[in-house]
């Protein structure tokens, strides 16, 4: 599927340079009466989450009928894909869209998506945290209206913990963690943590993000060459070495090890409670999290994995109704609760933060206020670069890390390798 | 001596069939038995291989995310109205360019075989901007017309009709039968385990067929089973109970069709390959 992908992004590329139709224009917002027909795409449960908020949204704008439109979130991608290299053919009028895939989309297709600033979007910037804006900002341009986001965190087994007599208090650094890894796998035979060696960078990348760099830094310079990356990568190795990484399949093999007891720790974004709930009910009371580990004492415990956003096609031919939706839904407390509440979707509308659902303790999570711990460092989450290279990055960065652990290939020879890698995938 | 001998070849013989039926058939099993699990068990170490009580729940579910019935007669529709056609289409073109003479035959059926060497993905972007042209996104013809004259299956039909004795296409002309009462009367029916072999491969093709549907369907009511078994797999969270009794019942339906025409399937396949 990733190959008749790449070739419909090639075709899109030879299409896109022979259409020179202008897209969006069209009437101010004000001087439009807000009615008529939308569709919106999501998948699953945000797709749930859509359909659920239409009854709200109709008592403000009553004369917008909305209809929500289910995929899977790949199939999703390659029909938005499609629409967009047909220039708008079939698309709908609002979109939700992984973070990681904006700039890349926004680098295909540059007239795709509608500037949200310029409908007077920008005046709720203030609503959300800065790395979340920097997120739906490209190239200056407000391309997408801040949804959902994952706070980074690490969940732990507290029985497992117990018995081999670790405290998650003391563990402050990456080297806490390792000593306690090891004397959880001495003690209890469990290893620490489950990483897809040859397929998985996550661990990487938020170790990555804590120190302020994706696989980029601010100027959109590549950071694989960095202090931050070369320690990073020092101290996965160092946990391959001592035996504390399960060496797992894919997300399925993540689930497994989580209901398995396999793992000790799971470090991953907040939504990840709500598959832990899903899968693991007999888990109950058996989990907690702590904050990610820092690289020295005091030092920034925290990333973000995961979030969506809504963009409008600028295609549609009904933008302001598409704007009205994408406002009231990314901006409506009880409508970004009700997204958390019954599918886990972590809002970034910062104004939820104190109302009761988020800040009460959870009784599946050790009686701790689990989703207030993620919602207290969503501010000190630092601002990444995420590059349209971001997917390209990320396969070099596994492969590198295959290497590292599995080859013994040395550290930096490896991350000079990715660099000079990335750099001609890049030229191409 | 040589008794014995035959006797260890056939266990041999035996024991490498078994393993090779262990092989196809255990994903099948699991499958169906990954149906009565509850999601989180179906992932467990060691695998459970005895089926659970989950069966009832994982219906439910996968009645509540769709509706099956709906999905199962879309499939169906389009698969044997597609089939239909398609088996039609390339029987009377195969037919036309075995046995007919007519002028630019040969570059005719070059053209065609070359169409067999275009990935579908880059006739993907101008059919689907000719079905938005045509207002026809999420219908059933939006499916079943762009692919209707498949090259392979006129190629094949070809290579069959060239064993049809000319000597009765011309008597049955001589005794005064049309060409349309020849195709339907006299060659057809001589052709049976090539039209059941170009009938599987239609009607599986398209019953599998993912790429072209996702694109042009967009209401759940009209989605076909491989679109909607990849709908239900989520960004995060993927409830494989359902899924796997999804995928289970999906293919009950071309096993049947398969184990229908099986027969004549083998044979229809090596139809064309020995000229008499």
């Amino acid at each position: 599927m990733k190959r008749m992908l790449m070739l419909v992004f090639i075709l899109g590329i030879v299409l896109a340079g022979c259409s020179n139709k202008s897209s969006g224009g069209g009437a101010d917002l004000d001087s439009d009466e807000i009615a008529g027909e939308i569709t919106v795409w999501g998948w699953d449960v945000a797709a749930a989450t859509f359909k659920e908020s239409v009854e709200k949204f109709n008592e403000k704008y009553p004369d917008v009928k909305v209809t929500v439109e289910e995929f899977g979130s790949g199939d999703l991608y390659e029909k938005l894909t499609v629409g967009l290299v047909s220039r708008g053919s079939g698309l709908p009028d609002v979109v939700l869209m992984e973070d990681e895939r904006i700039p890349g989309y926004v680098s295909q297709f540059p007239e795709g998506f509608l500037d949200l600033s310029e409908m007077g979007y920008d005046k709720h910037d203030d609503l959300f945290n800065d790395a979340k804006i920097q997120n739906v900002v490209q190239d200056g341009k407000m391309v997408a209206a801040p949804w959902d986001i994952g706070p980074a965190g690490m969940f732990y087994r507290v029985d497992i913990f117990e018995e081999a007599g670790v405290s998650a208090d003391d563990i402050e650094t990456w080297d806490d963690f390792l000593e306690a890894g090891i004397q959880v796998k001495e003690k209890t035979g469990t290893k620490m943590l489950p990483i897809d060696i040859s397929n998985y960078d996550g661990v990487f990348q938020m170790m990555m993000q804590q120190q302020g760099l994706s696989y980029f830094d601010e100027d959109g310079e590549f950071a694989f060459e960095t202090d931050e990356a070369k320690r990073s990568m020092e101290m996965i190795k160092k946990f391959h070495e001592n035996d504390i990484i399960l060496n797992n399949s894919g997300w399925d093999g993540i689930v497994t090890a989580t209901v398995n007891g396999d793992v000790a720790t799971v470090p991953y974004g907040v939504w990840y409670t709500g598959t832990i709930m899903d899968q693991a009910p007999d888990l109950e009371g058996k989990w907690d999290m702590f904050y990610l580990p820092a690289f020295e004492e005091g030092g920034n415990r925290y990333a973000n994995v995961g979030g969506s956003s809504l963009l409008i096609p600028s295609y549609t031919d009904n933008k302001n109704a598409a704007y009205a939706f994408t406002e009231f839904f990314t901006t409506d407390d009880d409508t970004q609760l009700l997204g958390f509440e019954k599918y886990g979707l972590f809002p970034s509308l910062k104004s939820t933060y104190d109302s009761e659902i988020l800040t009460q303790e959870s009784a599946y999570f050790n009686n701790k206020p689990v989703f207030k711990n993620f919602a207290d460092i969503v501010d000190d989450v630092p601002q990444i670069n995420l590059t349209k290279d971001y997917a390209k990055a990320s396969k070099i960065m596994s492969n590198t890390q295959a290497a590292i652990l599995l080859e013994d290939k040395p550290v930096d020879q490896a991350l000079s390798d990715a660099k000079k890698q990335l750099e001609n995938e890049m030229k191409k | 001596m040589n008794h014995n001998n035959q006797y260890v070849n056939k266990t041999f013989l035996y024991v490498v069939l078994s393993i090779g039926v262990i092989v196809s058939i255990l994903p099948f099993y699991w499958m169906t038995v990954g149906s009565t699990l509850p999601s989180g068990k179906i992932f467990s170490v060691p695998p459970t291989f005895l089926p659970g009580n989950h069966l009832l729940e994982n219906a439910k579910t996968l009645n509540e995310s769709l509706d099956f019935l709906k999905i199962m007669w879309n499939t169906l529709f389009i698969s044997v109205t597609y089939t239909v056609i398609s088996v039609l289409i390339s029987a009377m073109a195969g037919y036309a360019f075995a046995k007919f003479e007519f002028k630019g035959k040969s570059a005719m059926f070059f053209i065609i075989l070359c169409t067999l060497m275009i990935p579908f993905q880059v006739m993907l972007i101008p059919l689907f901007e000719i079905v938005v042209a045509l207002d026809w996104l999420n219908t059933y013809q939006a499916i079943i017309l762009p692919t209707l004259a498949s090259p392979f299956a006129i190629f094949l039909m070809r290579q069959n009709m060239l064993s049809v004795p000319l000597s009765i296409i011309e008597s049955a002309r001589i005794d005064g039968a049309g060409e349309f009462k020849i195709f339907f009367s006299i060659v057809l029916p001589t052709m049976k385990p090539a039209l059941a072999a170009v009938a599987i491969f239609s009607f599986m093709s398209q019953w599998n067929s993912l790429l072209w549907p996702l694109i042009t369907l967009n209401s759940k009511d009209m989605f076909t089973l491989p679109v909607a078994l990849s709908s239900l797999v989520g960004l995060a969270r993927i409830d494989y109970g359902q899924l796997m009794l999804g995928t289970t019942l999906s293919i009950i339906p071309v096993l049947i069709f398969f184990l229908i025409f099986q027969k004549h399937f083998i044979s229809g396949i090596l139809g064309g390959s020995v000229k008499e």
